[in-house]
């Protein structure tokens, strides 16, 4: 087996290893949640037998061991159980297959934002070190950071919604009805993801360009002759994207929380705007499987940055 | 002069010579004059309430303008500010005192206690934050206290990374190795030894930390599950102001604009002191 493969293999397995610990940890905990799943259903006067009857339903007669078990195997068949107070009955599998594709579109949609905005602005803040635009560039940058992305909604919904009328204020067309409907819709809340991101990716870029453009390879380069473009292109830009995508995986867990209250904002019927219906509803097997979810998103993403990094740059595998 | 003295006068001119720092430190230095001392300035009391005036525009009597009750919203806002920078500065001190105890025993121990504590900080970081902030709400149950104990919770792994990180650093220079010569007890050589010469990335840590638990505790109360009103914190007060954006859009903004100074205070509070205290990494970003 290459080395490479060897390399990833093992990223993989670490990943199920978190989250079977993942799914463990918050199993665990939620059980200690205050209230009865069988009360919150059925009524806090409900005949005592009904309450054995649901108990002995969902399994919640049984050791905590016991109950791990089942609900872990049912994760493997992908089957969350059922939800209890948010839609009665209706398997939570059914309801995050609905989530799951609209709270992707806008994730995507949001990092390939944010992607496309700190590229222009870290290069050219890097490539024009120290002049205005840099200054600029850079101070944007740290405001991006400093403004809560729910309060940036806003102020994006008071400026480009209800004072020019460009995009809509509130809902969200699903991409499966209608894809150009989704790009519109959905351009409000994913610059606001993206805005606060494209800060960090751009600062990131800015300083590993100029990072990596210090390096010896790269004044060996030159000394050949090379134009400056071709080392820029060839020995400087893929050099200095390793650390700028590693950043782009760390960055997924805030993206994904802001997706939370921003899909809220916008009357988004994502797996964010579900987690917190749940939330009030006090429904615990939802809470569970989005949660659960939304730690598989973060593993995948991770992983996938992992193969990415390991084609721009093999010896990472070694 | 003694020699740390000097150090320390290094240290301040270095500090002034640095706009971006000084200027973070200004406002941040304000935000919390204004949160500690400004409610009392202010002719209104957080919940004195005005049927004649309800949700008056931004003028000189009410800056920030009225809300729905006719509250004024800069005094509820001053308030607001004293809960969340409390909520957020006793979660991040939390997280830090246990996280870097942690973290300490943990390089210093090595082998199993090492591999199981680092384990389960990668594991809490690797929940996105506010999920696992949101999921602590529904156990925890909603309330400010808990809001805390939340913020806590998610930035734990980073100060126990940090702090196992930095004590592996440090535990191999002459002087620990002194002490240990000494025989001077674990406990002694990590406080005395180890935690002075880690403290300043500790504290950069932290000065990012709280503006991270202002985030949150505006986010989760903005969604209901955080502080309950009629308690002003600044979440509670933007959650207040969604209800009637369109009509009176400065009560979420202004406060919102408030966030984002303090964000920006200690963002830039926060960058100058690396810089001050990696002067290496000052020369390789800005030369």
């Amino acid at each position: 087996m290459p080395r490479s493969a060897l390399y990833l293999t093992g990223r993989l397995a670490g990943a199920l290893l978190t989250l079977l610990a993942g799914a463990l940890i918050v199993f665990v905990v939620i059980k200690a949640a205050p209230g009865d799943p069988a009360l919150a259903v059925l009524g806090e006067n409900a005949r005592p037998e009904l309450v054995a009857a649901f108990r002995h339903a969902h399994h919640l007669d049984e050791p905590l061991g016991v109950q791990f078990w089942i609900w872990l195997s049912g994760l493997l068949h992908g089957n969350f159980g059922l939800s209890l107070t948010i839609a009665g009955g209706i398997p939570i599998s059914e309801l995050i297959a609905a989530r799951l594709p609209i709270t992707a579109f806008v994730g995507l949609y949001a990092v390939l934002m944010a992607v496309a905005i700190s590229l222009t602005m870290g290069t050219v803040a890097a490539l024009r070190r120290g002049r205005a635009i840099d200054t600029l560039a850079t101070s944007i940058a740290v405001l991006g950071i400093s403004m809560p992305d729910f309060w940036l909604s806003y102020m994006l919904i008071f400026a480009l919604a209800l004072g020019w009328h460009l995009f809509p204020a509130y809902g969200f067309i699903s991409p499966m009805d209608s894809i150009s409907g989704a790009f519109h819709s959905g351009f409000l809340p994913a610059l606001a993801i993206a805005a606060p991101m494209a800060a960090v990716f751009s600062r990131m870029l800015r300083t590993s360009l100029l990072d990596t453009a210090n390096r010896e390879y790269v004044t060996v380069a030159r000394s050949f002759g090379f134009s400056a473009p071709f080392v820029f292109r060839h020995y400087i830009f893929r050099n200095a994207l390793i650390p700028y995508v590693t950043v782009i995986g760390l960055q997924i867990r805030y993206l994904l929380g802001g997706v939370v209250v921003i899909e809220r904002i916008f009357g988004i019927q994502g797996l964010g705007s579900l987690m917190v219906d749940a939330v009030f509803a006090r429904d615990y097997p939802t809470v569970l499987a989005c949660t659960i979810v939304f730690l598989t998103v973060v593993l995948l993403v991770n992983f996938a940055v992992d193969l990415l990094c390991v084609a721009l740059d093999p010896r990472r595998s070694t | 002069m003694t020699p740390r003295r000097n150090q320390l006068s290094r240290l301040l001119a270095s500090f002034l010579g640095n706009p971006t720092a000084v200027l973070g430190a200004g406002i941040t230095a304000f935000m919390i004059l204004a949160a500690t001392l400004g409610a009392a300035l202010m002719p209104y009391g957080p919940d004195h309430t005005d049927f004649l005036d309800l949700l008056s525009a931004p003028s000189l009597s009410h800056p920030f303008g009225t809300d729905s009750f006719g509250r004024d919203v800069l005094t509820r806002v001053l308030y607001g500010a004293r809960v969340s920078l409390l909520l957020s500065a006793t979660g991040i001190a939390i997280a830090a005192s246990a996280g870097v105890a942690l973290g300490m025993v943990s390089a210093y121990k090595g082998g199993y206690v090492d591999m199981l504590l680092m384990r389960f900080a990668d594991l809490l970081f690797a929940f996105p934050s506010f999920v696992l902030a949101l999921f602590l709400m529904v156990v925890l149950g909603f309330g400010a206290l808990n809001v805390s104990i939340a913020i806590a919770l998610t930035y734990f792994p980073i100060f126990a990374r940090l702090g196992r990180n930095m004590t592996l650093l440090v535990r191999e220079e002459p002087f620990v190795q002194a002490a240990r010569l000494m025989a001077e007890p674990t406990p002694l050589i990590l406080m005395r030894e180890i935690l002075p010469n880690i403290a300043a990335p500790l504290i950069v840590q932290a000065t990012i930390g709280i503006a991270f638990g202002i985030v949150i505790e505006a986010g989760l109360s903005f969604l209901g599950v955080g502080v309950q009103p009629p308690t002003p914190s600044l979440g509670v007060i933007m959650a207040d102001g969604r209800e009637y954006f369109a009509r009176a859009p400065w009560v979420l903004t202004m406060t919102g604009a408030t966030i984002s100074c303090a964000l920006l205070g200690l963002n830039l509070f926060g960058d100058g002191l690396r810089d001050l205290m990696d002067p290496r990494l000052r020369q390789r970003t800005q030369s």
